[in-house]
């Protein structure tokens, strides 16, 4: 632990107001409390909240902005912490404003397709919710408690991120509170108070409120697009003995836009769990897997893509390419077809074999790097003694995806979870170079990416925060601006 | 007897195995359809992590080992408390701190009582009771036979096994012997046995307490007095009257006998000859054996609640102790065969006339009435607000009688059905088969 618990008379006037807005039961500063709040599983430093609060209420959280801003005290939103990157772990202190309670579904649309929830609605309700109106929504690989909404303003990524691109793209209204205390509202919305259908074609606002790390608003409703659940599954799965050989397949495929997912994994990554410390793979089995999921209405729609498909195989195998049309382990495959899983969810196909810690190079990587930058990967991370335990799954179109790496660790041992930060950055660094971006990046993946920014970029973001909460309050030192 | 019971040091491994990924905060699956249901007890009332399934749970154990977290603060001696040790946040969890959480839940417990801090002052009475009177309820010994008053009355007396030899010995338990509106517990078994022709008898008042409330608190010195006093007399019964078999109507008394009497160095000594059983399953094969003849007609709208300790506390868990098939203290597999999920559920569709429907969260996912833990004794208000929150979900059933198998629950869910002015009223099993047996 990195600062001892703090209880002082000037926090305890803290708590009263705080007690004053939620109630009593909801604001504290007790350290077992805090505690439970001041780390995850990423290798990113415990750091003890000075408070926590559960609001219920807009109104409640306007209070509390309106409160933490003129007492210049932090404010961290959480909702189930689980973003692998450190980012509810407050830099500065403050106020650990854990949204749970806020759990409502607001709206659901089975004409227009689209749902508006509070930000406690997690994966597990909504599917839950939508499978009502045989509706889905593109579910991460994440634990099923864990919230939509954070995971969509979080630019997450879905089980259906090759058909309708990132969950952040499938936002269509927000309402927020800014760090000031006023409630704003962007989109359709902001029009028509029970119009949640669109962020477009006011300006996109929205983006205001994206890919911030919660440090720009707390995200009170999200208006977001849900779809219908076609009938019929088909998985393609292959292997490859080379990373190049799996990319130069999956370019073919994602030009006819015809998966829902479509995905590649190594060897390491299929291993459920995933193998800690390092272990090499048998010579004798391919070193990638894809599955590539694709949902019909018909027989006769899968099998158009079907026939998609193998004349992408057909093709692949005829430039002589090491691709294979294979079983993908079941195990694995399950937990990448049936989603949201409490199996995954429960990172037991990450980290039940290293204990306690994952973290990852995630980014969003043109497709034509991913090659290069495994290789790299692989190398750094076996260094390391760590298992390259990569996937690559195009985003809507060819041209870009996620390239990221789970790695697993043993967060008990800080010497474990150090050498598991250096290779991660090491990591992370070799992506950056070859045009990736990291999601959700923990402070030090920010502070590599700061140091590569136009100065305009900076410059701009600084002033947007600036104009947002001018009192640097809101997950203070995330952006490493 | 030496007792194998671990301490939150010997732990320590498996807490460090939580990745904080919060699963454990709902009960989830896939399905299809897909449901999601809060299964914490504690989490659902108090909100916060560290309250919520063992997520929290893991949190509050480094905070106790790394030296952040003492007992000194009453509010954290009290946290530790707030907790049913129901074991839903267990079911949810797939790694391999799964199969200790319940034990690093206790282990905390005893680390607090080994404090002079813990456990809570009402649970203190609990355990002075247990010291003066060998049961938690602060209930004179001779009490103890208060609920076999009607068989007096009618002239069926029931063996007294201390004098008289009988196959099976009928151990009563605490709550059915001295809680008033649980008597009806043991005395429906009685009669039922009776009806069966049952060679049964019952300690009265020699029994003493199982030891399970003072083991959820965190007392282990007081678990393993009575602990130690009940197997010795059960391989004496054993010895000297012919005991073959152990029944309890008590998911309690039951889970105590089967999986911390188990810590015993000397219990597969000891208890050499002699099964444990539940009623229910007692009940069950006879039933199988068509020995129970259920045929009056009972028209009872029925729901099942599933107690923690009847269901997924009997879990078996199989862990690589060795490192021979994973690693070194993985969680393999869990084998749920001696849960007691079906049978009771059987035996109810058994009786003619009854109607029956499943609440959404059963079996493994079943939600807690919230007496468990020590949460009756310590918080009894809340207790009896989440026992309100079961009744609900019962009553979403459409049906009027909700049946268990736990004297606790009974008394618990009775509780609750008061508190949230419902018409639920609470049935043990054997009410029912009972009402189902001519005679
Ligand atoms: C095993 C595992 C697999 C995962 N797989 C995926 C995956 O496939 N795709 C994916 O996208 N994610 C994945 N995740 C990450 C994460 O689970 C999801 O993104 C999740 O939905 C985030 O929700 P959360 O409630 O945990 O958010 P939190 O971690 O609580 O919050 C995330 C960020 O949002 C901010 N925030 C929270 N609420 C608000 C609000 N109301 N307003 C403003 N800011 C707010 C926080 O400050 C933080 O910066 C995975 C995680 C695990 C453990
Ligand atoms: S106890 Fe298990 S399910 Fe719960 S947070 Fe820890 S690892 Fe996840
Ligand atoms: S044992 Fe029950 S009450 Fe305790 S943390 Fe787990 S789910 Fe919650």
């Amino acid at each position: 632990m990195s600062e001892m618990p703090k209880q002082s008379k000037e926090s305890e006037g803290v708590v009263k107001a705080l007690q004053a807005i939620v109630g009593e039961k909801y604001a504290t500063a007790a350290t077992h409390i805090r505690y439970a709040y001041s780390y995850d599983m990423s290798f990113v430093t415990p750091k003890l909240p000075d408070y926590v609060v559960m609001a219920e209420t807009v109104e409640q959280i306007q209070q509390i902005m309106r409160f933490a801003n003129a007492e210049k005290i932090p404010v961290i939103p959480y909702t189930a912490g689980t973003n692998i990157g450190g980012l509810c772990i407050p830099e500065r202190g403050g106020i650990l404003l854990d949204l749970k309670r806020m759990n409502k579904i607001v709206k659901i649309d089975p004409e227009s397709h689209y749902a508006v929830v509070e930000p406690g609605v997690s994966h597990g309700m909504l599917a839950e919710a939508l499978h009502k109106h045989n509706l889905r929504f593109g579910w991460p690989v994440g634990p099923p408690s864990a919230s939509v909404s954070s995971c969509a303003i979080s630019h997450g990524i879905g089980g259906l991120n090759a058909r309708y691109g990132l969950n952040s793209q499938e936002i269509t209204s927000m309402e927020v509170v800014l760090p000031t205390g006023e409630l704003v509202r962007v989109g359709s919305c902001a029009i028509v108070d029970d119009a949640w259908h669109s962020t477009l074609p006011l300006p996109k606002m929205d983006g205001l409120f994206k890919g911030w790390l919660g440090s720009t608003g707390v995200v009170t409703k999200l208006g977001l697009t849900v779809h219908p659940i076609p009938p019929v599954l088909k998985v393609f799965t292959v292997s490859c003995d080379n990373v190049e050989d799996m990319y130069s397949y999956m370019h073919n495929l994602a030009y006819y836009e015809i998966c829902d997912d479509l995905t590649a994994v190594s060897w390491w990554l299929a291993q459920v769990p995933i193998p800690y410390p390092y272990r090499p793979k048998p010579d004798d089995v391919p070193e990638m897997f894809s599955f590539a999921n694709t949902n019909s209405f018909t027989e006769k729609e899968k099998e158009a893509r079907e026939e998609i498909w193998q004349m992408v195989v057909d093709e692949e195998q005829k430039k002589g390419t090491s691709l294979k049309v294979t079983e993908y382990p079941e195990e694995a495959l399950r937990a990448r077809t049936q989603l949201p899983s409490q199996i995954v969810g429960s990172t037991k196909n990450y980290c039940k074999m290293a204990g306690a810690g994952i973290s990852w190079p995630g980014t969003f990587t043109p497709a034509n790097k991913w090659a290069p930058v495994y290789n790299e990967w692989k190398r750094i991370l076996i260094e390391h003694n760590l298992s390259p335990s990569v996937r690559m799954s195009m985003y809507r179109g060819v041209h870009y995806g996620m390239l990221r790496a789970m790695i697993p660790f043993n967060k008990q041992s800080q010497e474990e979870t150090e050498n598991a930060r250096k290779a991660i950055v090491e990591c992370l660094k070799v992506d950056l170079d070859n045009g990736g971006i990291p999601y959700k990046p923990p402070v030090d993946f920010a502070i590599e990416i700061n140091k590569r920014a136009h100065p305009g970029y900076l410059e701009l973001m600084k002033r947007i925060k600036q104009m947002l909460d001018p009192n640097d309050i809101m997950n203070p030192g995330k952006l490493g601006i | 007897m030496e007792w194998n019971i671990p301490s939150l040091k010997d732990l320590e491994h498996y807490f460090w195995r939580c990745t904080a990924c919060g699963t454990c905060r709902s009960a989830y699956e896939f399905g299809p359809p897909p449901t999601a249901r809060p299964i914490c007890p504690a989490g659902t009332e108090f909100g916060f992590e560290g309250f919520y399934s063992s997520k929290g749970k893991a949190a509050f154990a480094r905070g106790i080992t790394d030296g952040t977290l003492t007992f000194d603060d009453p509010e954290f001696l009290e946290a530790i408390y707030k907790c049913t040790v129901c074991a839903g946040c267990q079911n949810q969890c797939q790694i391999d701190f799964k199969p200790h959480i319940p034990e690093v839940i206790e282990a905390m417990r005893r680390e607090a009582v080994a404090s002079g801090k813990g456990p809570m002052p009402l649970q203190q009475n609990l355990v002075q009771s247990m010291k003066n009177y060998n049961n938690p309820y602060q209930g004179p010994r001779r009490l103890r036979t208060d609920w076999t008053r009607p068989f007096k009355k009618a002239k069926t007396p029931i063996k007294d096994i201390n004098t008289q030899p009988a196959e099976v010995l009928f151990y009563v338990g605490c709550t059915g012997a001295f809680n008033k509106a649980a008597m009806s517990v043991p005395q429906a078994t009685a009669r039922i046995f009776q009806k069966l022709g049952i060679d049964f008898g019952i300690l009265g008042e020699n029994e003493v307490c199982c030891g399970s409330t003072a083991m959820r608190v965190g007392d282990a010195n007081e678990f393993k007095r009575v602990a130690t006093s009940n197997l010795e007399t059960f391989q004496k019964l054993h010895k000297e009257k012919g005991v073959k078999t152990i029944v309890t109507s008590c998911a309690g008394c039951y889970r105590a006998i089967k999986k911390d009497y188990i810590l015993s160095s000397e219990y597969d000594e000891t208890m050499d000859g002699i099964q444990v059983v539940h009623t229910a399953q007692f009940l069950h094969q006879l039933y199988k054996e068509g020995k129970l003849p259920l045929t009056k007609e009972v028209p009872w709208k029925v729901t099942y609640h599933d107690p923690c300790h009847t269901g997924r506390h009997l879990n078996k868990f199989v862990v690589d102790h060795d490192g021979s098939t994973l690693w070194e203290g993985a969680y393999v597999d869990v084998d749920e065969s001696d849960c007691l999920y079906d049978i009771p559920r059987e035996l109810i569709q058994a009786v003619p006339g009854v109607q029956f429907q499943e609440m959404e969260r059963i079996r493994g996912n079943s939600f807690c009435c919230g007496g468990g833990g020590g949460v009756m004794t310590g918080f009894s208000d809340w207790s009896s607000k989440n026992a309100g929150l079961r009744i609900m979900e019962g009553l979403e059933t459409g049906m009027e009688k909700m049946v268990s198998i736990c004297p606790f629950c009974y008394f618990n869910l009775t509780e609750g059905s008061r508190r949230v002015g419902s018409n639920m009223t609470l049935h043990d099993l054997t009410e029912l088969i009972d009402a189902a047996l001519e005679g």
